[in-house]
Order: structure tokens, then sequence, then C-alpha cells
């Protein structure tokens, strides 16, 4: 394994002219004493041979390791073997060594922090993801705790991530919902990612440690337990709850027209078998219930922030109604230096504006909930992409799209935490 | 992923001016008649009047039925377009007629995997008549894929889905993880293709669709030379957020018009009672180029 780094950190710097190693070996020399050390630079010096030396003897025997081009294998061969020079080959064909460590590199880029194994560029069952939050949470104890806050229709537990660096003070706190749309993977893939980032980032990033010595954060990645499960067993283009509708056949209400604002408004349907249908009354789903419920007795929610996709969209309050909120401009402001920031990443761009207006007219949904319950910075992400494989994301822009996204929630982050109220 | 480009300037001879208008989506019903020129504002402009950003979501909303509509009508595969960046345009509401929208926007290559698409540009007259399906559309764009390489693109596609077994088993393209696998990328492009036979014939004012997945591929006859091609469709439409299956039979052949015929399951009607409701939008219809 140590190969792998030398050879790394040496072909870089050193054999730029040459891009391919076919065949090439590396020679391991025993040099005994100052005779052979002499020998030895006569074959390195001589410039038709091309010979590249890895790692000189500071004193003798110590061996030297020299790169050797094939052309060059049989002149060196029969030098040595004529000076009585030992030697062992060591690497018999470099560019095999290295297109295995590309393999590799390939193989791990989505594994970046991986801890039993778990693959942040991939998608994940629910159980996988309930067992990583519990790992973020033994691996860093000090910061991250699992809490159970609730459970879903169906009786799964609903966890939440909780980061604090001061216990025993209902400090300000931010709320990171994901997966409320179950259908919307590249949300709750994102939200697990993040997870591991600010555990991460704490005591490295002094901009995420800095959020955290004054805040709290709350990150659900699954907010629909049940739907979750039910795009993994069942119909992969599931969004609602699983709850069953009396006197219906259809099933599962949406959580996101479900909350206590402007309940069954327009841009909600109260029709069961409809993908917009808001349920009996504001708090029908126990998943929502649980959440409204956490945030009203902590009472000290400062920032609600709301991922789903598709679209690429950062909207904020309000979806059910076409009337300005009042803090609709500082809201507006942020969400574009938030937009900004996260298309620095990789180009990807994000319109901004409120929800009524940017995507559609929808009411009970939760960040308008939060917004008209005190809590001022309230935000929609609509995840990538446009269109193109929508809900269906590709696995490999996972971790692309987390990171972009990481760089959006800390500008908004960083406002809450200098804007404190 | 492709990136965003930054928009193209757009022909200074528009009466409200070259600067290009920013691209906002889906629709809100409006009674009242409004004829107004597209605003041209900067992204950063915070809060726009009402009428302005209606403007801005029909000219997008007519950029993507005249995408449809041109996908089908070209009748490539290999040369799909997908909606860049609306430029300009103006939207005509009439409350009793419908909506009239010129609109000149960019595209892009439909193709993920092909890196940077060239930016091709088009401009449309788009007629939405009031809530009813099939907006009637002119439109013309800029050959930005040449004509020999489309054509011998195609004409590769068409050998590669000769050489597929038949019949084709497989599962859905995308698979749930979003990977498509190389040797199944033609099947899933010819579906587009006639997907947007499809998603033009359905578009209104406010409803847009995007196509999710491809659930079934039914049978696939090669009698003659011609492709033919039976298969389901799952169409999301964003207002509504219904995903809507469609069986779609198509008949193909490199550089001759598209075939389509289609069935698809409305699942419910908005805004009304409970129900489900089996609906075909226009008869099998044999359409050739017009």
């Amino acid at each position: 394994m140590r190969w792998i780094l030398f050879i790394g950190a040496l072909i870089g710097s050193s054999i730029c002219s040459r891009e391919k190693f076919f065949g090439d070996q590396v020679f391991r020399i025993n040099v005994r004493n100052g005779d052979e050390i002499s020998k030895l630079s006569q074959l390195v010096n001589s410039n038709n041979l091309k010979l590249n030396v890895w790692k000189s003897p500071s004193t003798f025997n110590r061996p030297v390791d020299v790169l050797v081009p094939s052309v060059s294998l049989q002149p060196v061969k029969s030098f040595l073997a004529s000076q009585g020079l030992e030697y062992e080959v060591t690497i018999e064909n470099l560019q095999a060594l290295l297109d295995n460590e590309d393999e590799e590199m390939q193989q791990n880029e989505g594994q970046e922090w991986s801890s039993n194994n778990f693959n942040y560029g991939a998608y994940h069952s629910l159980a996988a993801i309930y067992h990583e939050m519990d790992n973020i949470a033994s691996d860093f104890p000090d910061l991250a705790s699992r809490v159970k806050i609730g459970h879903s229709f169906e009786n799964r537990p609903m966890y939440v991530l909780k980061f604090s660096t001061e216990e025993g003070v209902q400090r300000p706190a931010i709320w990171l919902n994901a997966g409320i749309h179950s259908r919307e993977w590249i949300s709750q893939a994102t939200a697990i990612w993040t997870a591991r980032k600010i555990a991460s980032d704490y005591q490295r990033d002094p901009a995420i440690t800095s959020i955290l010595e004054k805040m709290d954060i709350f990150l659900l990645p699954v907010a629909n337990p049940d739907g979750y499960v039910y795009t993994q067993t069942q119909n992969r283009l599931w969004r609602k709850t699983r709850s069953l509708n009396p006197g219906s056949p259809c099933v599962g209400t949406d959580p996101n027209r479900n909350w206590n604002a402007s309940f069954a408004g327009m841009g909600a349907s109260d029709n069961p078998c409809s993908e917009v249908y808001h349920g009996t009354y504001a708090n029908s789903e126990v998943e929502v219930k649980s959440v409204v419920d956490f945030i009203q007795k902590h009472g000290n929610f400062k920032c609600f922030i709301d991922l789903h996709s598709y679209s690429q969209l950062l909207m904020y309050p309000y979806g059910y109604t076409a009337k300005k909120a009042s803090d609709a401009e500082e809201l507006d402001k942020l969400a574009r230096r938030a937009a900004k920031a996260l298309a620095s990443v990789s180009g990807t761009e994000y319109q901004v504006g409120p929800t009524c207006t940017t995507v559609y007219p929808a009411s009970g949904s939760s960040i308008d909930w939060a917004y008209d319950n005190g809590i001022k910075f309230a935000f929609t992400f609509e995840l990538r992409d446009t269109g193109t494989y929508g809900f269906l994301l590709p696995a490999n822009q996972i971790i692309p799209t987390a990171e972009e996204t990481w760089l959006g929630l800390k500008t908004i982050m960083e406002h809450v935490r200098d804007n404190l109220y | 992923m492709q990136p965003r480009r930054p928009p193209l300037p757009a022909p200074g001879s528009r009466p409200w001016g070259p600067r290009p208008a920013a691209p906002l989506i889906a629709l809100l019903l409006l009674l009242s008649p409004v004829v107004a020129a597209a605003e041209s504002e900067s992204p950063q402009d915070p809060g726009q009047p009402q009428d302005a950003g209606l403007q801005r979501r029909l000219l997008q909303q007519a950029a993507r039925a005249a995408l449809h509509f041109f996908n089908f009508r070209a009748a490539s595969p290999s040369a799909l377009r997908v909606l860049a960046q609306v430029q300009n345009g103006r939207a005509w509401i009439n409350p009793k007629e419908g909506c009239k929208v010129d609109v000149v926007f960019s595209t892009e290559r439909y193709n993920p995997e092909e890196g940077e698409g060239h930016l091709g540009k088009c401009s449309a007259r788009v007629f939405f008549k009031n809530q009813k399906p099939r907006p009637a559309i002119n439109v013309t764009c800029t050959r930005f894929i040449e004509k020999k390489k489309r054509q011998q693109e195609d004409y590769l596609l068409y050998k590669q889905m000769k050489q597929l077994q038949n019949p084709l088993e497989i599962d859905s393209i995308p698979d749930n993880h979003g990977h498509i696998d190389a040797s199944l990328r033609p099947i899933w492009d010819l579906a587009f293709l006639g997907s947007s036979y499809v998603m033009w014939e359905m578009t209104t004012q406010f409803s847009r669709y995007y196509l999710a997945q491809l659930t079934s591929v039914r049978q696939w006859k090669t009698n003659d030379d011609t492709i033919d091609f039976d298969y389901t469709v799952l169409l999301h439409e964003l207002s509504t957020q219904e995903i809507i299956p469609c069986r779609i039979h198509l008949v193909w052949y490199p550089g001759k018009p598209l075939k389509v015929k289609y069935h698809c399951q409305e699942l419910q009607t908005p805004e009304e009672a409970s129900g489900t409701e089996e609906g075909s939008a226009v008869a099998p219809t044999e359409l050739s180029n017009f």
C-alpha cells in the first residue's frame, strides 16, 4: 500500500514527459560500498538509458530504487550482472500498478468517510440510513446524538440527529428536513451526507464551528419513512405517506400539504387519490405531527429548511398565497447569495423566489407553517435536476449535489447565526 | 451534470429589448386579459409584479411545448433537445380563446453523456387553446448538429436497436437508482422521442410534463426494416405532481417521419370529485411530417 502513495507522489512531480509505463520495471539495487555507488552512478547518468532514481541511498547498505523503462531492461540487467551488483525487481509492470490504483480510487470516490462500508455515493435502505445515523452519533459522541421524535403510520421510528456543543440549554436551533416526499431520493441521500459533513467539519471548518458554537442543528433525513420503504419495495414513484383513507381505495396523504398553514387552501386537493391530497385535518399525519410537536415544545427554532427534488429552485414563503411575506426582501437576498454559493461548486443554477409564483400555489406546506410560527428563515430547496432524470437522479450525482447544496446551506446558516432574533 | 450557460445576446430588433427574461415556472389562472411585453430584468431583481411573473411562466411553458413538438417532428433520437434558457418573448391572453405566445429560447442536447452540448437557438409561436391540449405550434431552430452527423448517429442507433434481443425483456429504464446501461440507451432515446409526441399533445398553459421512467417494453416486432416499438412510460406532471402511465406504440426508420399511437391513463382530473377516469387523448393518430 505504501508503494501506491510513494508512486503517486513521485510520478506527479518527476516523470511528466512520459504518460504510459507499460512494461517499465522498478529495480531495487543493493549498494554495499562506495565503489558500487560510483558504478551505479555511471549507469544512471548515461543519457540513453533514461533511468530514473526513485530513492537514493543515504548510507551504504541501503538499496537504491531505480525506474527502468522497458526498452532499457536488457542493457541494465547486463550491466548490473557484469558489475556484480545485486538487485531485485520490485515492480514488474508499473502501468498495471497505476491502472489498479486508478480503479481503486474511482471506487473509493464515493466513500469519502466510509465507515462500516457506508457508501455516501449510493442510495440506501431506511435501515442502512438509520444505522449510519447511529454510527455518526457514536463516532462523534460529544457533538451528535440520535433522537427519536416519534413514529410513522406503520410504526417505524422517526429519528433526527441532534448536533449540539452545549448540553442543558435550549439554544437557538436550525431544523433540516429531508425526505418528506419519499420518491425524491436525492433529498434523503443529501441529508445523510450532510449529517456526516457537519460532524466531520466541526472544529475543522471555521464556519460550521462558529455556527455550532452558537446554535444547535437538528437533521431529519427521512421525514416519511413509510413512503421511503414503499419506494424501495413497491413503487419507486410513491410520494405521499402510507396512511389509510377511510372510504377510499387510495392510500396516503401529501405530507407537505398537511401542515397548519392555510390548510386545505389552494394548491391542495381533497381527493384522497390525488398526489397533493391534504389529509382529513391539519397534522392528521403522525409524521407531520411529530415534527410540529417537537419544534413547538422546543420553542427556540430560528431556521427551517426543507429538502426536495427536482427543479433546482430555492424558495421562501409563501406557497399558500401570492402576497409577499413581510421578510420577503431579506429572504430573497439571502436565497440569492445561497444560490450563488451553490453554483460556485459545479455551475448548477438555481432559480430563486417565493413558492407560490416560482413553482405553484401550495397550501399546508412545511415552510409556510414554520414561517407563520415565528421561524423567520424558512426555505425550500428543490435539488437536482431540471427534468432529465427527475426523481431518478443517478447515484453518481449524489455527492456533487450534496457538496454544492452544503455551500448553500452554510450561507443560510451563517446568516442566521449573525442575525439571531 | 451540465451547467446552465449564461444567456446568449438576443437579436436587437425586438421592441422590448435584447435583455434575457429570467426563466420562472408554472402558472396561476388569470381571468382578465393581459397584453404585455416581457419585462426584461436581471436575475437579481426581487419581487416581480404578478403579470410579469405570469409572462415568464407562459414563455417557459411555450418553449417546452415547442421543444416537444420540435423533437417529435425532427424524428431524430440522437438529436433530441431540451430547454436551456428562455431569452425573450411575449404572451397574449384572451380568456375566451386561450393564450398566444411568441418565444425565443436556447437549447441543449438532451443526452447528458455527451458532455458540453452545443447551444442551439429556437423561435416559436405557440397557441394554447383554452384548457384544451395539443397547442398549435410553429417552431424553427438553428441547426446545431450537422445534418450528416445526425443521420449517421441515427443510423447507428437504428442498428443498435436492430441488434438487441427480440423479444426484449427489460425492467425499467432508468433503473430505480437512475442508471441507464449503455446498451439500453438507444431504447431510452427512442422512447423519449415517442413520448415527446405525447407530451406535446398533453401540454396546456398550465400543465408541464416530464418523462420519468420507461417501465416496460411489451413488443418489438421487426417484420420489415422499421423499428416497431410498443412500450409504457411514466410521465410526471409538475403542477399536480401526478404520475401518468402511457402506453405508446411507435414506428420509426431513420430519416422518415415518426408514427405514434398512444393511450394515457388519467387517474384523476384536477379539482374534481373522486373516481378514476381513463382518457385517451386524440384518437389513434398517424402523423406525417408537415
